[in-house]
């Protein structure tokens, strides 16, 4: 089976954010990771596009999205001093998100950083 | 950049003939630095490489890295802050003591020459990691090393940069900067942002227990922060974003996967130099995006009466004296 080539993808594991990876992979999973380093090689070989997991898990229980969104949003609402904490493994476009949310909530704002 | 006297990586790997890595472990924590920007470079200011470049290691052990290093300087542990301090007392040639020097668990001379090469360069970075950042005097020893940096712009070109660990966590104090003013530690609870790191940062936050509720995301506190904290994140429902059930799941009342950041989810991450690049997902996933999951659970919070008495507004500086 041929696999795809996605040239000059983004490392995202470590702070070199390395530019140059060239990612055979069959939409599953990624086969191969050319010119990324040992740990770049085993962030992008761990991560497939099975569902491994349910959509969202409630109090121990499996449960939808919709479920999850509407329930976190009611306990960070009723929260006095909510807490944002995070914001390395993901994208600035989802980091603008999580400002909005600690803003729109009065709470505490905070990443990786202050550790 | 913060007031950083720095530059991007693309400016080390053209010029920096004289490289020092301080508190950190590049050989096995960044695999690739010294390959693609830092001493294995060839380039039109530095034909020969490696042969015209020179790298100094500090650090408390001989690590991987060492092994890379023209010099290694064994600091002794904790020692850092006087060490930095001792150095720009030498490069502006004023006397520091015998003392002084034997308590870094270096000798003068090894100092003397440091000094005199990082006088003498071209241009000079310095990258510190967490070995300096995150020991004794913490963000005191960064502000140290940064002003050493400017310091020696009185002879050379000069500059440092730290070496960020986990992916976008640069992205992270970009984005806050962007939107608030502040890198990290930030209260919004007067309506308006407010930085104040030891009082709102999160590991002080979770180990007095001030906070209610957490919502973490791209992050395993479960995993990495002191026991007090993990309790307090036991006791207060809190929501985890993650591509993988984690640690911090497991003791969270809601768990969300998402889609992992640049293997099935598009976006922008920042280097470590502060360059932003565009992320190229190969795959794609089952799960939504944080991004879209973030955005959904502000409008669902949209929908709610605001969190001050009677929805009102925030009173800004009318409140403030």
């Amino acid at each position: 089976m041929t696999l795809q080539v996605v040239n000059n993808a983004t490392c995202t594991f470590c702070g070199c954010v390395c530019d140059d990876i060239q990612l055979h992979h069959d939409e599953i999973r990624i086969h191969e990771a050319k010119k990324a380093c040992v740990l770049g090689t085993a962030w992008f070989l761990n991560h497939t596009a099975e569902k491994k997991y349910p959509d969202a898990i409630i109090d121990g229980r499996e449960a939808s999205l919709d479920e999850a969104i509407e329930m976190a949003a009611t306990l960070l609402h009723e929260a006095d001093m909510p807490l944002v904490y995070g914001m390395s493994n993901t994208t600035c476009e989802a980091q603008k998100e999580c400002a909005a949310l600690a803003d729109q909530l009065g709470g505490l704002l905070d990443s990786h950083t202050s550790l | 950049m913060g007031g950083k006297v720095t530059c991007t990586l693309g400016e080390v790997k053209q010029r920096a003939d004289f490289i020092v890595y301080w508190g950190g472990n590049p050989a096995e924590c960044h695999p690739r630095h010294f390959t693609k920007y830092t001493i294995m470079q060839k380039s039109k200011f530095l034909p020969r490489g490696r042969k015209d470049r020179t790298m100094v290691l500090v650090d408390i052990r001989e690590t991987k890295s060492a092994k890379a290093a023209d010099i290694f300087l064994q600091v002794r542990p904790g020692k850092d802050f006087e060490l930095i301090t001792i150095l720009r007392a030498l490069v502006k040639g004023q006397h520091v003591g015998d003392a002084q020097i034997a308590e870094t668990g270096l000798t003068r001379e090894v100092l003397d020459d440091l000094v005199q090469r990082m006088k003498t360069c071209k241009f000079g970075c310095m990258f510190f990691g967490m070995g300096l950042s995150m020991t004794r005097g913490k963000h005191m020893n960064s502000a140290a090393l940064l002003t050493l940096a400017a310091e020696l712009n009185a002879f050379t070109k000069f500059v440092a940069m730290p070496m960020r660990g986990h992916g976008n966590v640069t992205g992270a104090d970009v984005i806050m900067r962007w939107q608030t003013g502040y890198p990290f530690g930030i209260s919004f609870n007067r309506g308006y942002p407010r930085y104040n790191p030891g009082e709102f940062s999160t590991v002080d936050v979770l180990v007095r227990g001030d906070c209610d509720a957490a919502f973490i995301i791209g992050a395993d506190p479960g995993a990495t922060m002191p026991q007090p904290a993990i309790d307090h994140l036991k006791r207060i429902p809190t929501i985890v974003l993650d591509p993988h059930v984690t640690h911090t799941s497991r003791l969270a009342r809601i768990h969300i996967t998402t889609a992992p950041q640049g293997i099935a989810a598009p976006g922008t991450a920042y280097r470590m130099d502060e360059i932003p690049l565009p992320l190229k997902p190969a795959l794609k996933s089952p799960y939504p995006t944080d991004e879209e999951v973030v955005r959904r659970i502000n409008q669902a919070i949209a929908q709610k009466p605001f969190w001050l008495p009677e929805g009102s507004q925030p009173q800004m500086l009318n409140a403030q004296v």
